[in-house]
């Protein structure tokens, strides 16, 4: 415990000014495009949707953890979960703020970011994801209200106020339901944005959107595991159940197998049709520039290693293999994320009737768009970090061995109240 | 206990949900529907690939009237596979798809059916998402990346600016001269047969191989062409119906003109 406080100490400062910094210079570079345009960004309209949109995607994703356990203490009542839908939640607030950060920083008028508010089109994708990413961002606020009411600190400052905050709590089985609602909606209907375009015909599928939530739930518990894990490893402040992660790890690894299964039928479906584009973008998952990261970064190490680990309750048990498996359930979902966002926009559409071969685009990100995407990152690697030592989001003590009635850090107000 | 207040809020909450929807959607009508407010008119565009001769000048006077960029043209000349020795070329606007998929997907309604079918760009609405240029199958639009400053370099050879700049941060495409259709109506003109009402680059083709008209009237010059000669729409079987039809390059034409 010693070691633990003692290299706590001494890692903290510099982990948080090195975040700090980081923050700075992506402001530093938010400015630039603010000012400039985003004209300097290596996006072009060929390859419309870059970098920022795979930031974008992955923190939506690996935010599903907060719905998903959410989901699982309020409705199906596992209640040993709680401490940890706790950390969810948490983790997809911050999660869901980076989302929009970025989305800021990636439409051409943020100035208008409103306006999916004020003009509706009810049949694009995008219109609905936007409009549930807001709704569900105001779920989550008032999911994580009575964390900050609950904190020691904010408790002495602010006793009226922490106490309103405290009996947000109450709501937590309707936050919980209308959570579920908006996030079954959105992740999914984020695949449906790709799936919906015939345009690009790697995309053009149905299975997207299912392919995109089943990730999501996946990576979000993973992260939400890992989160603690690490936490509890490197803080004093955090302390976790490690036969309560332990289940949800084993649960991800049977997980990781179904969606193996999804995955599978899901490419071998497409090799089957000879299809001007599709084939052509399949080939770049398949055999060209994308297959190392499709092979590897999603199907082996994102899927099949982790899963293997994470199934046989011998390999969990040494706590590197298993956090090495977190953190690779993790990656292989960006990876999947930032493989699917690419791979439509490097085949252009061959619109004319003699031209058979379709063009070929290339993108890497630009300078200014990997530091304004690191600082994005940095500030939820800050944001969980001042959480765990300053709000306790990383706190399973609260948990009694058996819990029989709702143990919830704010106890549920009798019928009588 | 907690378990069964969370089935019952669920199935309230749900309930509540989806008639809130309903009524809304129900309220606020079809967007789409908008579309199918009634106008006489059905523009459309008719671009003959026996008698293009790959000039540009449509893209010249498109340039010059709708004040685009030179390296972001909403009309592409594009040379394609020689037939008989002969070069071909395609020259590709807008297509004003019927079935457009960049109104389908704008989520702020951005871009919209007029009653005549010109599929329009609103700039005040537009924020920029750019999800307009992944979904057109035609590479038909283009996004201001910075803003656009600098002489117009077909200016004033080839027409005068009639439309203003688009600002930074929006996408833009080829409208059809949608302002030159209207103001020639108001002044008693008819599109495809004059000049001054038809869109710029349809004026300014000195072969007369693009054709304008309503395809509403059966003595239009567009409706005239399309039943004379077969003709293809790009990408037919995505089921966009485009507004643009190409006679193609025919081999009886290209051996006279030999």
């Amino acid at each position: 415990m010693t070691q633990k406080i003692n290299l706590h100490r001494a890692v903290f400062p510099v982990w948080v000014i090195l975040l700090v910094l980081l923050m700075v210079v992506a402001l530093a570079a938010a400015v630039h495009v603010f000012i400039n345009g985003l004209v300097v960004t290596n996006l072009t309209d060929l390859v419309p949707w870059g970098l920022w949109i795979g930031i974008d995607l992955s923190a939506i994703a690996l935010s599903a953890g907060a719905f998903s356990l959410s989901a699982a203490v309020y409705l199906l009542g596992w209640k040993q979960l709680q401490p940890v839908a706790r950390t969810a939640v948490f983790i997809g607030f911050l999660g869901y703020s980076m989302a929009m950060l970025c989305l800021l920083m990636d439409i051409g008028r943020p100035d208008r970011f409103w306006h999916a508010v004020a003009f509706w089109n009810i049949h694009s994708p995008l219109w609905e994801v936007t409009m549930c990413v807001m709704l569900y961002f105001t779920v989550l606020v008032l999911e994580v209200a009575p964390i900050f009411g609950d904190a020691s600190w904010f408790k002495a400052r602010w006793p009226k106020l922490s106490h309103r905050l405290h009996n947000i709590h109450k709501f937590a089985p309707a936050l919980a339901i209308a959570g579920l609602c908006f996030s079954l909606l959105h992740q999914s209907s984020l695949g449906a944005t790709y799936g919906v375009l015939k345009a690009r015909p790697i995309w053009y599928k149905p299975s997207l959107a299912v392919l995109f939530i089943v990730s999501a739930v996946i990576g979000g518990l993973a992260l939400t595991v890992l989160a603690s894990k690490v936490a509890a490893l490197l803080s004093e402040k955090a302390n976790v159940r490690e036969e309560v992660l332990n289940k949800v790890s084993q649960a991800i690894g049977w997980m990781l197998f179904g969606y193996l299964y999804l995955r599978f039928w899901d490419t071998l479906g497409m090799e089957y049709t000879l299809e001007p584009g599709r084939t052509e973008g399949l080939h770049l998952l398949t055999s060209g520039a994308l297959s190392f990261n499709f092979w590897v970064g999603e199907l082996l190490l994102g899927i099949l290693v982790p899963a293997v680990i994470l199934v046989s309750a011998r390999l969990r048990r040494q706590p590197r293999l298993h956090l090495l498996a977190l953190l690779l359930v993790v990656g292989g979902l960006v990876a999947y994320r930032w493989d699917t966002n690419i791979v439509g926009q490097m085949v252009a559409f061959s619109y004319l009737p003699t031209q058979i071969e379709p063009l070929y685009t290339t993108y890497s990100p630009s300078l200014v768009e990997v530091l304004v995407g690191l600082g994005v990152i940095a500030y939820g690697l800050l944001a969980f970090t001042l959480g765990v030592r300053y709000l306790g989001i990383v706190d399973h003590s609260t948990l009694p061995e058996a819990a029989v009635e709702p143990v919830l850090a704010t106890p549920l107000p009798s019928p009588t109240d | 206990m907690n378990n069964k207040i969370g089935r019952r809020d669920f199935i309230k909450l749900a309930a509540v949900g989806t008639a809130v929807t309903t009524v809304t959607i129900a309220a606020k009508g079809n967007p789409l529907a908008e579309g199918e407010a009634t106008s006489p008119y059905r523009w459309a565009m008719v671009i003959d690939q026996a008698k293009c001769v790959g000039c540009g000048k449509c893209s010249l006077a498109c340039q010059a009237h709708n004040d685009t960029r030179e390296d972001a043209p909403w009309n592409r000349m594009i040379e394609l596979e020689p037939l008989n020795g002969e070069p071909v070329y395609a020259p590709v606007p807008c297509m004003h798809c019927e079935n457009a998929p960049c109104v389908d997907i704008c989520p702020v309604g951005a871009t919209y059916h007029r009653a005549d079918g010109i599929v329009m760009m609103d700039y005040e609405k537009c924020i920029g998402c750019r999800y307009c240029q992944l979904a057109c199958p035609y590479g038909s639009r283009t996004f201001n990346w910075d803003t656009h400053t600098g002489a117009n370099s077909a200016v004033p050879e080839w027409g005068e600016p009639e439309v203003e700049r688009r600002p930074r941060g929006v996408a833009e495409k080829c409208t059809f001269c949608f302002h030159r259709i209207d103001r020639g109506l108001a002044e008693g003109l008819m599109p495809g047969i004059d000049r001054q009402a038809t869109p710029a680059c349809v004026a300014a083709c000195p072969v007369g191989a693009r054709i304008f008209g309503d395809l509403n009237d059966p003595n239009s010059p567009v409706s005239v062409a399309l039943a004379k000669y077969p003709s293809v729409q790009l990408r037919q079987e995505l089921g966009t119906s485009p507004r643009v039809f190409y006679l193609p390059a025919r081999r009886e034409e290209t051996e006279e003109s030999a």
